[in-house]
C-alpha cells in the first residue's frame, strides 16, 4: 500500500477542509505475543492494526484528531472534526510545525530476517527459558515466560512538504519465577529486548539472571534508620534520571515547574556526571531517523561532566523559548498528539569496577529496586522505596527489603562519588553503577 | 431544560440518534430512567453503536471452536473519546479520537488464543476467529451454544444529560471556570493545567455460552492542576472528578470546587518542612487514600496470579490475614462511580463482592479463566482495555468498609507519626506483597494533632503486615477517581477508604 503518497493527500485534503497548516501522522503495526508457564503454551495473541492522526491549525489554533479507520467517510469526519475543534482552542504564534526535509541516518532498525523465525522456534525458545530458570534449585515456582515481537512503520506529512518514513522490528522474551522458603516468596525476573533477531543474548544469561533475583533476596534482613553511602545498580538509574527528565523538559521550564529552570550553564552534579540524550545510536531501541513531529534526531549531551547544557523542546515549545526544537517530539502513537520526551537516555560510563565500588564502601546499601515516582521534577525533592543488599566492610552482607530512600536531587547529583564503566546500551533509560556518597536510608 | 438548544450533531454515524434524543429528553426530569429504558422497556433496543448479527456472531464462535476449545467469544468495541487541554489559561489543543474492533478469543483448557481486527465485517471476523481457533489442539470442533437475544440487564450508570448532546462550548465553560477559581484562591497560584476527557464507550459480548449483551458507558474525567510558588518553594497540586455519567457531573461537583481544591493543596504545601524517616504510625484521611487498599491488598487479591500459585494471598483463603476491623470490598455496581461497569467486558453482571471480612480472607477477584482455573464464581471483574487485549482479572470500585470510629478521634488517639491527606499513587509487587505509594499531602502529627506540612514521602510495607496493622478504621468513607496499570493495560477505577490509622508503617522522609 502506498502509505507515502497517501499521507501526502491527506495533509491536502485538511487543508481543503479549512485548516491553514496541517501534519498527518500514519503508523501500521503488526504483533505477536506469547506466554508459556509450567512447560505449556498459556497464550498467542497476534494482531496488526493501523491508524492516522491529524493535527490541523486555523488561525493558529490546533485541533487533533485520530481515527483506525481508513475508509474514506472515517478519514472526512476526522478532519472535519480536527477542524472545528480547533477553531474553539486560543491562538497561539508558536503552533507552528517543522519545515526541515532531512532524516537522520541510522542503522539496524530493521530485521529483515526477523519475519521468518518460526513460531515453533520462539514457543520452544521462551519454553526452555523457562526450564533453565526453573532448573535453579531455590527456584519452585514460576509466573511464566513470555515472548513478543513486532514490526512498525511509521510515515508522518506535513504542508510545509515534509514527507518521511521509517520501519523498524523489534523482539523480546523473558521469564519471572518464584523462590518460596517457609512462608516466604521472592520474585525475580529478567528480560531482553533487540531490534534483531541474532542479537537477543542467550537464554542461559535471561534465565539465571531471574533466577538468581529470586534467589538472592530470601532471608532480607532489617536494618535500622540511619544515613548511609548508596550504591545503584544500572536497573535503577531511572529512579535518577526519570526527575532530571521530567525537570529538562523545555515546556515545565518555561512554567517555572522545574527544578532546574535558568540554570543552563551552573554546575549541577559532580564532575563524574555526564547524560546523554541519544536518538541515532545503532539498532537502539529508542533510535528513530526524525522525532515525534519529523523533525531529525541527534545526540545531545544534556549534563556535561556536572555542568547543565540544554533542556529538551519540540517545535512549538522551542518557538515560545526562542530556540531551535532539538529534536525530541515524542509521540505515543497515531493517537496521540506530540509531547516532549528522550531518545536513549543515559548517564555516561565512568571508570570504576562496579565490584570496586562495593569494595571501598564500609557501610551502606545496594540498592537493585526502587519503587515510587523518583525525583520530583518540580521541587527536585525524592523519596522511594529500595531493596537490595547491606553492605558491610566492602561486602554484600545480607538481602534488605521494605527500606525506604530519600534526598534531594542536589544531594544526590553532587553526591556522587564513583561512577562504574559498566553501561549497556541496550537499556534506553540507563546508566552504570554509581554511588552516592550519603542518603537518608528508613528502617527499623 | 431545553437540551435541544445544547445539540451538536459531530457524530454523525450514531444510528440510533433519534432514539437518543426521545430517551434523553425523557430521562432529563427522570434522572435513572434511561437505564430502566435501556434495559427493561419492551420494544427499545439498546443504544448500542456495534451491532453485529447474530448468525455473525454465531458463524464467529463456531469457527473460532472448530478445533476443538472450550469456551470462544466475541468482543466488539466502538469508542468515541474527546480530550481538551487548557493551560495557562490558554485553550492549547482539543481531540477526537474514534477507534472501533473486534477481538475473538479461544480458551482450550489452560491456554488462550487471542486475535483482534479493526474492521467488523464477517469475513474479517473469519479470519480473527481463524488465527485464534489455532490454539486448541485440532481435537474435533466443539458445538457452541447458539448466540441468544440480546439480553437486558440493569444498569449502574444513569445519564441525565447525554455527552452527545453536550455543546464544545459547554466543555469549554467548565474548564474555564476551573481555571479562573484556581487563580482566585491565591496570588502565588502561578498556573493551571485543566485536562477534560470524555468517552462513550459502546461493547458487545457474544460468546459460546450463548451471552449476548450490549450497552454504552460513558465516561468523565476531569483533571485540574495548580502550580503554587513562593520564593524557592514550588508545589505542584491536583484534584480529579470522574463519574460513569452524563454532563451533570458538573452539577454534582462544581468545576470551582475541583479547582479550589488542588489550589488549597498547592499552597498549604508551599510551607512543607522535610518529611521524618523510618517506621511511625500514619493516619490516612478518607478518599483517594483508598489507593492503600487498592494496591496493598487489591491486586494480590486479583485471582490470575492466585491461579498460578504465586500470589502473595495463595492458600490463605478462609484464614485470617487482617486486623478485625478491617473489611474489604470490590463493587463493579455503585451507582455512576468510575469503577462501575455494569457487566465487565466478558458480559459478567458487576457485584459487590467482600473479599476481607473483619480480617478474614473470603473471596479473591476472578475473570472468566482464573474463575474456572481455581473452581470459583465468576466476579466480574474481567475487564480490559480495549478490544486490543485480552480480559484479566482487575479491580473496580475498591473500599475499605465504612467502621464506627469518629475520624478526629482516631487523629487526637494518635500521639505522634504521620498525617497522610492525599496520596499520589502507588504500585505492588504481588508475589512478595511489597507494596509502596506516595503523599502528595501530608503532615507531623504531634500530640494527636496535625501540625507542619512535610514534603511528599514513599511509604513502603508489606500487605498483610499492613491491613494487621490498621487498628483503627472511621466512618467517613468517600471515594476518589483514578487510572490503574496492569499488564500493559489501563483501566478506570475508583478507590474508597475512611480515615484509617496504621500503626508502624516505615516512611521514607529526609530527617532521620
Amino acid at each position: 500500500m502506498q502509505y507515502d503518497t497517501l499521507t501526502q493527500e491527506l495533509v491536502d485534503r485538511c487543508l481543503r477542509q479549512g485548516a491553514d497548516a496541517a501534519e498527518v501522522f500514519l503508523e501500521t503495526n503488526r504483533r505477536l505475543s506469547l506466554a508459556v508457564r509450567n512447560g505449556e503454551l498459556e497464550t498467542v495473541q497476534e494482531w496488526s492494526a493501523h491508524g492516522v492522526g491529524f493535527r490541523v491549525f486555523v488561525e493558529g489554533k490546533m485541533g487533533f484528531a485520530h481515527s483506525n479507520d481508513l475508509s474514506d467517510a472515517s478519514v472526512d469526519q476526522a478532519i472535519t472534526s480536527a477542524v472545528a475543534f480547533a477553531r474553539h482552542m486560543t491562538a497561539d504564534e508558536h503552533n507552528l510545525l517543522p519545515d526541515d526535509p532531512e532524516a537522520t541516518q541510522v542503522e539496524g532498525l530493521y530485521d529483515e530476517d526477523l519475519a521468518g523465525v518460526h513460531l515453533d522456534h520462539k514457543i520452544s525458545l521462551i519454553t526452555e527459558l523457562e526450564t533453565l530458570a526453573m532448573a535453579d534449585p531455590a527456584v519452585n515456582r514460576s509466573g511464566g515466560s513470555r515472548w513478543g515481537d513486532g514490526e512498525r512503520a511509521v510515515y508522518l506529512a506535513n504542508s510545509h512538504g515534509l514527507s518521511k518514513s521509517y520501519r523498524s522490528t523489534s523482539c523480546s522474551f523473558g521469564v519471572t519465577v518464584v523462590a518460596e522458603k517457609d512462608d516466604q516468596r521472592s520474585s525475580g525476573g529478567e528480560s531482553c529486548s533487540r531490534r534483531f533477531f541474532a542479537d537477543l543474548v542467550p537464554a542461559e544469561e535471561v534465565a539465571e539472571e531471574a533466577a538468581r533475583n529470586a534467589r538472592e533476596m530470601l532471608d532480607p534482613q532489617m536494618v535500622r534508620t540511619q544515613r548511609a553511602a548508596v550504591v545503584f545498580d544500572p536497573r535503577v538509574a531511572g529512579a535518577l534520571l526519570g526527575g532530571i527528565l521530567g525537570a529538562i523538559n523545555g515546556e515545565r521550564v518555561l512554567q517555572g515547574a522545574s527544578f532546574l529552570a535558568g540554570r543552563i550553564g551552573e554546575q549541577i552534579g559532580t564532575e563524574l556526571l555526564t547524560v546523554v540524550d541519544d536518538g541515532t545510536l545503532p539498532k537502539g531501541m529508542a533510535t528513530a531517523p526524525f522525532d515525534g513531529e519529523g523533525v531529525p534526531t541527534r545526540r545531545r549531551v544534556i549534563i556535561d561532566g556536572g555542568f547543565l547544557r540544554g533542556f529538551m523542546y519540540n517545535t512549538a515549545v522551542a518557538s515560545r523559548a526562542g530556540v531551535q526544537s532539538t529534536g525530541n517530539a515524542s509521540r505515543g502513537g497515531y493517537a496521540s498528539l506530540p509531547g516532549i520526551g528522550p531518545h536513549a537516555f543515559y548517564i555516561a560510563a565512568g571508570t570504576s569496577d562496579p565490584e570496586a565500588i562495593v569494595r571501598d564502601t564500609p557501610r551502606g546499601l545496594y540498592v537493585n529496586g526502587v519503587t515510587g515516582q523518583g525525583i520530583n521534577p518540580v521541587t527536585g525533592s525524592f523519596s522511594g522505596g529500595a531493596q537490595g543488599f547491606w553492605i558491610e566492610n566492602g561486602r554484600r552482607a545480607f538481602p534488605v527489603r521494605g527500606l525506604t530512600i530519600a534526598g534531594t536531587a542536589a544531594e544526590m547529583l553532587h553526591g556522587i562519588d564513583m561512577m562504574a564503566n559498566d553501561l549497556d546500551l541496550n537499556r534506553t533509560i540507563t546508566g552504570p553503577t554509581f554511588r552516592i556518597r550519603e542518603m537518608q536510608i528508613g528502617g527499623i | 431544560m431545553d437540551i435541544k438548544g445544547y445539540f451538536v450533531s459531530d457524530i454523525p454515524r450514531r444510528t440510533f440518534l433519534g432514539r437518543t434524543i426521545k430517551g434523553g429528553l425523557a430521562v432529563a426530569t427522570a434522572p435513572g430512567l434511561m437505564a430502566l429504558l435501556e434495559g427493561c422497556a419492551p420494544g427499545v433496543q439498546p443504544l448500542t453503536t456495534v451491532q453485529i448479527d447474530r448468525s455473525v456472531l454465531d458463524a464467529t464462535i463456531r469457527r473460532a471452536l472448530s478445533r476443538g476449545g472450550d469456551f470462544a467469544e466475541v468482543y466488539a468495541e466502538h469508542r468515541i473519546a474527546r480530550s481538551i487541554l487548557m493551560e495557562e489559561s490558554r485553550f492549547r489543543s482539543a481531540e477526537l479520537g474514534i477507534s472501533q474492533g473486534a477481538g475473538v478469543r479461544v480458551i482450550a483448557g489452560e491456554r488462550t488464543g487471542y486475535a483482534y481486527t479493526e474492521e467488523i465485517t464477517e469475513e474479517a471476523l473469519a479470519r480473527a476467529a481463524e488465527v485464534a481457533s489455532a490454539i486448541a489442539r485440532d481435537n474435533g470442533p466443539t458445538e457452541p451454544v447458539a448466540v441468544g437475544a440480546l439480553t437486558p440487564r440493569p444498569s449502574f450508570v444513569t445519564v441525565e444529560l447525554p455527552l452527545e448532546y453536550i455543546a464544545d462550548e459547554q466543555r469549554l465553560e467548565v474548564m474555564e471556570r476551573a481555571n479562573q477559581a484556581a487563580l482566585d484562591y491565591d496570588p502565588r497560584i502561578a498556573m493551571a493545567t485543566i485536562n477534560y476527557n470524555d468517552q462513550v464507550r459502546g461493547r458487545l459480548i457474544a460468546n459460546s455460552e450463548g451471552l449476548h449483551v450490549s450497552n454504552e458507558l460513558p465516561l468523565l474525567f476531569f483533571i485540574v492542576q495548580t502550580l503554587g510558588v513562593e520564593g524557592d518553594a514550588r508545589h505542584m497540586g491536583r484534584e480529579r472528578l470522574s463519574h460513569h455519567s452524563g454532563f451533570e457531573m458538573f452539577e454534582m461537583v462544581t468545576p470551582e470546587e475541583v479547582a479550589t481544591t488542588s489550589a488549597r493543596e498547592s499552597i498549604a504545601m508551599l510551607e512543607a518542612q522535610d518529611a521524618p524517616a523510618g517506621r511511625m504510625d500514619v493516619v490516612m484521611e478518607n478518599g483517594w487514600g483508598g489507593v492503600l487498599v487498592h494496591e496493598a491488598v487489591g491486586h494480590p487479591l486479583e485471582a490470575d496470579n492466585i491461579a498460578r500459585e504465586i500470589g502473595a494471598f495463595t492458600g490463605k483463603m478462609g484464614q485470617k490475614v487482617a486486623s478485625d476491623v478491617f473489611t474489604m470490598v470490590d463493587d463493579g455496581s455503585i451507582l455512576n462511580q468510575r469503577g462501575t461497569t455494569d457487566f465487565d467486558d466478558e458480559g459478567t453482571q458487576g457485584r459487590r463482592n467482600v473479599l476481607i471480612e473483619d480480617g478474614v480472607l473470603q473471596g479473591y477477584m476472578t475473570d472468566i479463566l482464573s474463575g474456572k482455573q481455581l473452581g470459583m464464581e465468576r466476579t466480574g471483574n474481567g475487564r480490559r482495555e480495549s478490544f486490543r487485549n485480552l480480559p484479566i482479572p482487575r479491580m473496580t470500585n475498591t473500599f475499605i468498609q465504612m467502621g464506627d470510629s469518629d475520624p478526629d478521634d482516631i487523629l487526637a488517639s494518635t500521639s505522634s507519626g504521620l498525617y497522610v491527606q492525599s496520596l499520589s499513587g502507588g504500585s505492588v509487587n504481588t508475589v512478595t506483597g511489597q507494596f509502596n505509594f506516595t503523599c502528595r499531602e501530608a503532615y507531623l502529627i504531634e500530640n494527636g494533632r496535625k501540625t507542619t506540612p512535610v514534603r511528599g514521602a514513599t511509604l513502603v510495607g508489606s500487605c498483610i503486615e499492613v491491613v494487621s496493622n490498621i487498628d483503627a478504621v472511621g466512618r467517613d468513607l468517600e471515594f476518589g477517581p483514578g487510572i490503574c496499570g496492569k499488564a500493559g493495560q489501563s483501566a478506570e477505577v475508583s478507590v474508597g477508604q475512611p480515615t484509617v490509622r496504621i500503626r508502624g508503617i516505615n516512611v521514607g522522609g529526609t530527617r532521620g
